[in-house]
């Protein structure tokens, strides 16, 4: 049998082998490029649109805008839902909404196309956040019934909240938000679209998780009759939701191509996938849970704010399914919800694994711990006495065929340990659980309930399931080949599944709201159970028996001793093939009660985590996750496991790092690099049981499991966080800032004060940065950016230049003020992209002799070539006497970059301020007139607290901290053949800015012998692996008689990225000199660089992280020998 | 209307191009001579010598194992080897391309690893996987002993939303083990 058992997905060998197609990789002869011009305001009215320039860019086939396309809405959640077109036409409502298409023969011309259209905007006042929204003279964003700016509103009451005859209960309330997640599919969105202009019909590869959703929409906003529109299959890399529904990038490219009359391939830029998909949306909860002293729950009453972003999309139905959740969890008496879906001019939110339920789990699991404390009774326990059973009917309609959750409990309890855990609180360590429900698909669309099946079997003896869904990872293609070998006993690898397409393969609505297995289950059985039936009937008459008396088996029909292969049946039979037509009896999502039994089947599970916080710092880290569900039958042990540690990881990174941050509605942080998700050495052990036996809805007993492994994870996490060190954290993430702030408020420390009144050359910084709310911010952005040097980027290739000596390289940097040195180009390609760092030329230094060394010098230090990479140095035998250098490079960046970065490129790298790197034009990219975004903007990570004048950037070098507690010099040649020292200090004008003249480059490092004595150390804060400091120090100490025992002779102490440049913190050194290093001594040493402080408003808790670094490096290293 | 995509058709996305050449007198990329392999296959473009590995292994020379995932050296989806030592292609510019190897020349030397991929749920969407053997290919060359821990560490550049690492972590665990018990 393959149902249940582990087998291998049946697409391993070519994934494995890169042979599956996704979009991008596929062409079609005479394939066009495209590219969308968006707008760069977050509300807008548009005035003009000149494509004249751009359509004269050589290669331009067709540049787009509303007018030219049918006066359509998406339709989505219906007709009074339906918002958005498919182009802006006349207002943009967030910045990245499309406001032009561009076909082109070449990306670069595209890119020149795109630069070349002249719009005219003017700027409407925007709404950025649901606080601006929901203010009185706020902007209307559409015109809405229900309020200004209040696209739904759903007040719902399940049960009776009417505690008459309770006495003495116990109330907990809380507000608990959870901010914006973004999917961030490995494969970018993207769609190759043909349109057929003798059959007028568009044929459209896709990322999708739903072709026949985007079959319906397309051909709505597009005008074209379903039948016009074909999708066909591709591989997909990843949906999690976000490909649930339509797209745009779908309409985008179709109508492209039926202008153009060519194919068109339209693939988002990361920075696009960041910026401008459907992301989670934002749900601000007030809750409050009401229960006995013995701990049932009487009720909750729930008020909810929830982020809509500037388009309904699916917002309605997300907010619908946060309030079902909170009334299904526990059997609890009454649940109130009044909800309010608000409109933003940010771009919108949509569908995402857990929608909805995720964030109502997260305040109601921390809500439900808060309660277990206030009434003195373990969470498990609390947990345990209110778990829905088997047979129960929720409030809000749901009916648990099986509710396995107390044996989820329970495996938390004795598999994992929690009462010993548990009772380790406290201390630094703590453990957390959280459970949840999840449905098993939603009757959320007219046929949600339904889906059909193809099965033929080939003369070959080959089966052929044709499925109309997508599979994006999930692994429903492998489920359904599982389900049709078991029926037709056939071996799993004669099975082939095509899907996707919308021409043959038949009606089903796609893998989302954890539908998949269980809709395919069914119809693929059903179907296949016919074609069964047939073959046997087949068989029976060649035989001369009863068909119930023909087995099948191994790709045969047997008898006894007669065998024939069921190829050779269904050749007979001219074809064997069956279609099924599955309908499963819920009830349709009822939007005006809630209240409606919208699934066959309704999953659970029980999560624990165990953390470790550093009271020091305020950074969580996960130790251990423990995940037990009820997921009934499990179909594929492999892929039930992988999609649950997935999950789990994911929910993690909801936890403790992903969200999206926004300045003026614009994406700050639209790249992998400055979105905190999980990477590998981030992620833990994660232990997977399954504890349900089969549910009788099936197929095989099986129900959901795709979404809810992410469920429980953040509020497990916030309530491990709070037994750990007892703060509790109501809004996501919880990163070390909110962590660190808790913590000292817990402690009753009082803010910082850093008296600037007392330092005179702080009075002007200090005026600007007052200045800045009250009208210079406005002014500077609005008025001042429009005299901004704008660099966009560069299109074309840059010329490479290969110098054969170090004078050569000098020279050509002297001739060409805009060419740059290329090391490991690990910053410079991006940077180039980016529009900072403008090289018409890179010149390639890497071969040159000698820049490659790390040599030991004569005075018994090191001397490092500029070309040397971060790992070649860590590794580096003539580098041992510095162990502290390896100990930095191993928390710089990520392996391949320590591979590829050198350490002049690393010490040369632009600054890494998000509003730099990201296009805002702020005062270093755009000169005197712009303002710094930091200043007003979120600030919390990566800016400075010491020190910061105009621009409040750092720089990002890990290593240059390091090599200036070394008291290392950078050699410099010129082009004239001059070669001169610098320090580290002397080496930098600003942040991430080299004080070199032109024509100069840095050819290697030398760090003196004389260092070697000290005992050094490298420290830092960050918020995943391989992310850029937070906070960071290096300390190098001499002792009295070498180790760490005696007193302190000698200190450097150097600051990374709290200041704009390494920063020598002379305060702790002085404290440190003279003195053993106990805790009491490095606990006052540590604080005697903050009366430098200066930090901006949103980044002060970095003054407390940077306390808190220094302490921990100071402590490690006293305790290296004592 | 029946003509599929499957096969890449790389001169119809090739790029037009015209170089900007660098003034005859200044030290120039690519000096003739310089052989290029891709997958052992002496390999000639047009391509410039500024372009980016990726690109010109996926547009020109219709080598799509390497993936684009960020362009920026941030995921790891287009790791290759390069003279043996994997490297972020998008962040390497075609002139120092030597011997380049992907996904597609290593199928063979990554048959234990893939099927172990396979076994321990290492994949979903599978579209950073191809990124993934790679890098690990090339930590198999060099390594025969790796805790957990160093495993995930030399994985770090390697995005997967998919799958909580577990799985790749356990496959070349495995695939150490086996060897070392040979």
């Amino acid at each position: 049998m393959n149902v249940g058992a582990r087998v291998r997905n049946i697409d391993w060998e070519s994934t494995t082998t890169g042979r599956a197609r996704f979009v991008d990789d596929r062409t079609l002869p005479g394939t066009l490029q495209a590219g969308v011009l968006r707008s760069p305001h977050a509300h807008a009215r548009i005035v003009s649109v000149d494509l004249t320039a751009a359509r004269a860019v050589a290669g331009v086939a067709v540049c787009l805008t509303a007018d030219d396309l049918p006066d359509t809405r998406y339709p989505h959640m219906g007709p009074r839902f339906a918002d958005r077109s498919v182009l802006a036409r006349d207002v943009v409502r967030f910045a990245g909404e499309p406001v032009v298409l561009v076909a082109a023969e070449t990306g670069e011309q595209v890119h020149e196309a795109l630069r070349r259209i002249e719009i005219r905007y003017k700027i409407l006042r925007s709404a950025t956040t649901m606080a601006e929204a929901l203010a009185p003279r706020a902007p209307r964003i559409h015109h809405r019934e229900l309020g200004r700016n209040i696209a739904a509103r759903f007040r719902r009451t399940f049960g009776a909240m009417d505690t008459a005859g309770a006495e003495d209960l116990i109330r907990v309330a809380g507000r608990y938000r959870f901010g914006r997640q973004t999917h961030a599919c490995m494969e970018p969105s993207a769609t190759l679209a043909r349109w057929h202009d003798r059959e007028r019909r568009l044929e459209l590869w896709t990322t999708t998780q739903s072709p026949y959703f985007v079959r319906d929409e397309v051909a709505h906003v597009l005008g074209l009759d379903l039948d016009q529109v074909v999708i066909r299959e591709s591989a997909v890399g990843g949906g999690f939701g976000a490909r649930s529904k339509v797209c745009e990038h779908e309409a985008l490219a179709g109508a492209l191509s039926m202008a153009a009359g060519r194919p068109v391939r339209l693939v988002l830029g990361r920075d696009e996938e960041f910026a401008t998909t459907k992301c989670r949306h934002d749900f601000e909860i007030d809750l409050a849970t009401t229960a006995t002293p013995e701990g049932d729950l009487i009720n909750h009453e729930a008020v909810m704010r929830v982020d809509n972003g500037a388009y309904n999309h699916s917002g309605p139905s997300v907010v619908d399914a946060a309030i079902a959740d909170i009334a299904s969890l526990y059997p609890s008496r009454g649940v109130t919800a009044d909800a309010i879906l608000v409109d933003t001019n940010k771009h919108p939110g949509g569908q995402f694994r857990g929608y909805g339920g995720l964030q109502a789990t997260f305040a109601l699991e921390s809500q439900i711990d808060e309660l277990a404390t206030e009434l003195a009774i373990d969470p498990l326990d609390l947990r345990l006495r209110n778990c829905h059973r088997s047979g129960d009917t929720t409030l809000a309609g749901w009916r648990l065929t099986t509710a396995q959750l107390a044996e989820c409990l329970d495996a938390v309890r004795t598999r994992w340990g929690w009462d010993d855990k548990r009772r380790k609180g406290g201390t630094g360590r703590g453990v957390g659980l959280a459970v949840a429900v999840h449905q098993t698909g939603i009757r959320s669309y007219p046929d949600a309930n339904r889906a059909e099946a193809d099965v033929i079997v080939g003369a070959d003896g080959g089966v052929t399931v044709r499925f109309g869904s997508a599979d994006p990872g999930t692994g429903q293609r492998t489920v359904i080949a599982q389900f049709a070998a078991d029926e037709l006993g056939v071996p799993l690898d004669r099975v082939a599944v095509e899907m996707m397409d919308s021409e043959r393969t038949p009606f089903d609505l796609g893998s989302w709201s954890s539908r998949g297995t269980f809709m395919a289950g069914h119809a693929v059985t059903e179907a296949a159970r016919e074609a069964a039936a047939r073959l046997r009937a087949a068989a029976a008459e060649k035989f001369g028996v009863a068909p119930e008396e023909i087995d099948l088996a191994d790709g045969e029909a047997a008898h006894g001793a007669d065998r024939v292969g069921i190829g050779e049946l269904a050749a007979l039979s001219g074809e064997i093939a069956a279609r099924s037509n599955f309908v499963v009896g819920t009830d349709m999502v009822n939007r005006e009660t809630g209240i409606a039994n919208l699934s066959p089947s309704y999953s659970f599970a029980a999560q624990a985590v165990e953390v470790e916080v550093d009271r020091a710092t305020g950074q969580v880290t996960v130790l251990d996750v423990f995940s037990a569900h009820d997921s009934g039958r499990v179909i594929n042990p492999v892929n039930a496991e992988s999609q649950v540690t997935g999950g789990v990881v994911m929910g993690l990174g909801a936890a403790l790092g992903e969200e999206l941050i926004y300045e003026h509605g614009r994406l700050v942080n639209a790249s992998y690099l400055n979105y905190g998700l999980p990477r590998s050495p981030d992620a833990p052990e994660v232990e997977v049981v399954f504890v349900g036996e089969g549910d009788a809805m099936g197929p095989a007993g099986a129900k959901s499991l795709g979404e809810i492994p992410m469920m429980g994870i953040p509020a497990a996490v916030a309530n491990a966080v709070e037994h750990a060190v007892g703060v509790r954290i109501t809004e996501l993430p919880v990163t070390p800032d909110k962590v660190l702030a808790a913590l000292r408020a817990r402690q009753g420390a009082a803010p910082r004060r850093h008296h600037v009144w007392r330092r005179p050359e702080r009075w002007w910084v200090a005026l600007v940065r007052t200045a800045y709310p009250l009208g210079l911010h406005w002014l500077l952005h609005r008025v001042g950016t429009r005299f901004s040097r704008r660099n966009p980027g560069a299109i074309r290739p840059p010329a490479m230049i290969e110098p054969a000596t170090v004078e050569e390289a000098a020279g050509e940097l002297a001739r060409d003020p805009d060419a740059a040195v290329l090391g490991g180009g690990t910053d410079l390609l991006p940077a180039r992209d980016q529009g900072v760092a403008g090289t018409s030329a890179f010149i390639d230094i890497r071969s040159l002799t000698g820049l490659g060394r790390v040599a030991r010098s004569s005075d018994g230090g090191v001397s490092i070539g500029a070309c040397a990479t971060l790992s070649g140095l860590a590794s580096a035998p003539a580098a041992r006497a510095f162990p502290v250098l390896r100990q930095t490079i191993e928390t710089i960046a990520t392996a391949p970059i320590r591979e590829m970065a050198t350490v002049a490129g690393n010490l040369a790298q632009e600054k890494r301020c998000w509003f730099y790197r990201s296009g805002f034009d702020c005062y270093k990219r755009g000169g005197a007139s712009c303002p710094c975004y930091a200043v007003e903007g979120d600030s919390r990570f990566y800016h400075a607290v010491v020190d910061a004048h105009r621009c409040q950037a750092v720089t990002p070098s890990d290593l240059a901290t390091t090599l200036a507690a070394l008291d290392s010099t950078i050699e410099i040649a010129g082009a004239s053949g001059a070669r001169r020292k610098v320090s580290i200090a002397g080496l930098y004008s600003g942040p991430g800015e080299l004080a070199l003249a032109p024509g100069e480059l840095i050819t290697g490092v030398e760090v003196p012998g004389a260092s070697a004595r000290r005992v050094s150390r490298f420290d830092k804060v960050q918020l995943w692996h391989g992310d850029f400091a937070v906070a960071a120090v290096c300390a190098s100490l001499l002792f009295e008689n070498g180790e760490p025992g005696g007193r302190v002779l000698n200190a450097r102490v150097v600051l990374g990225s709290l200041a704009p440049v390494p920063w020598r913190a002379y305060g702790v050194e002085k404290a440190l000199v003279g003195e053993v290093l106990t805790a009491e001594r490095i606990e006052r040493a540590a604080e005697a660089w903050t009366a430098e402080a200066h930090p901006l408003r949103r980044n002060a808790w970095k003054v407390d992280a940077g306390v808190g670094v220094v302490i921990r490096c100071l402590t490690s290293l006293a305790a290296r020998n004592s | 209307m029946r003509e599929t995509p499957d096969t890449p058709h790389p001169s119809a996305s090739v790029t037009q191009k015209t170089a900007a050449a660098p003034p005859s007198d200044r030290p120039r990329a690519s000096r003739p001579g310089r052989v290029r392999q891709v997958n052992g296959v002496t390999t000639r473009t047009d391509a410039e010598p500024g372009e980016r590995l990726l690109d010109v292994l996926r547009e020109r020379l219709a080598t799509t194992g390497p993936k684009r995932g960020c362009g920026r050296g941030e995921c790891g989806a287009c790791t290759v080897l390069l003279a043996g030592e994997p490297v972020l292609s998008c962040l390497v510019p075609w002139s120092r391309a030597t011997e380049v190897e992907t996904i597609e020349g290593l199928v063979e030397e990554s048959g234990k690893l893939r099927a172990a991929f396979a076994d321990a749920g290492a994949f979903q969407c599978g579209f950073c996987t191809p990124g993934q053997l790679v890098r690990a290919v090339a930590l198999l060359r060099r390594s025969d002993q790796l805790t957990d821990d160093e495993i995930r560490q030399a994985m770090g550049g390697n995005i997967c939303r998919c799958t909580g690492y577990a799985g790749i972590v356990r496959a070349i665990r495995r695939v150490l083990d086996e060897r070392a018990a040979r």
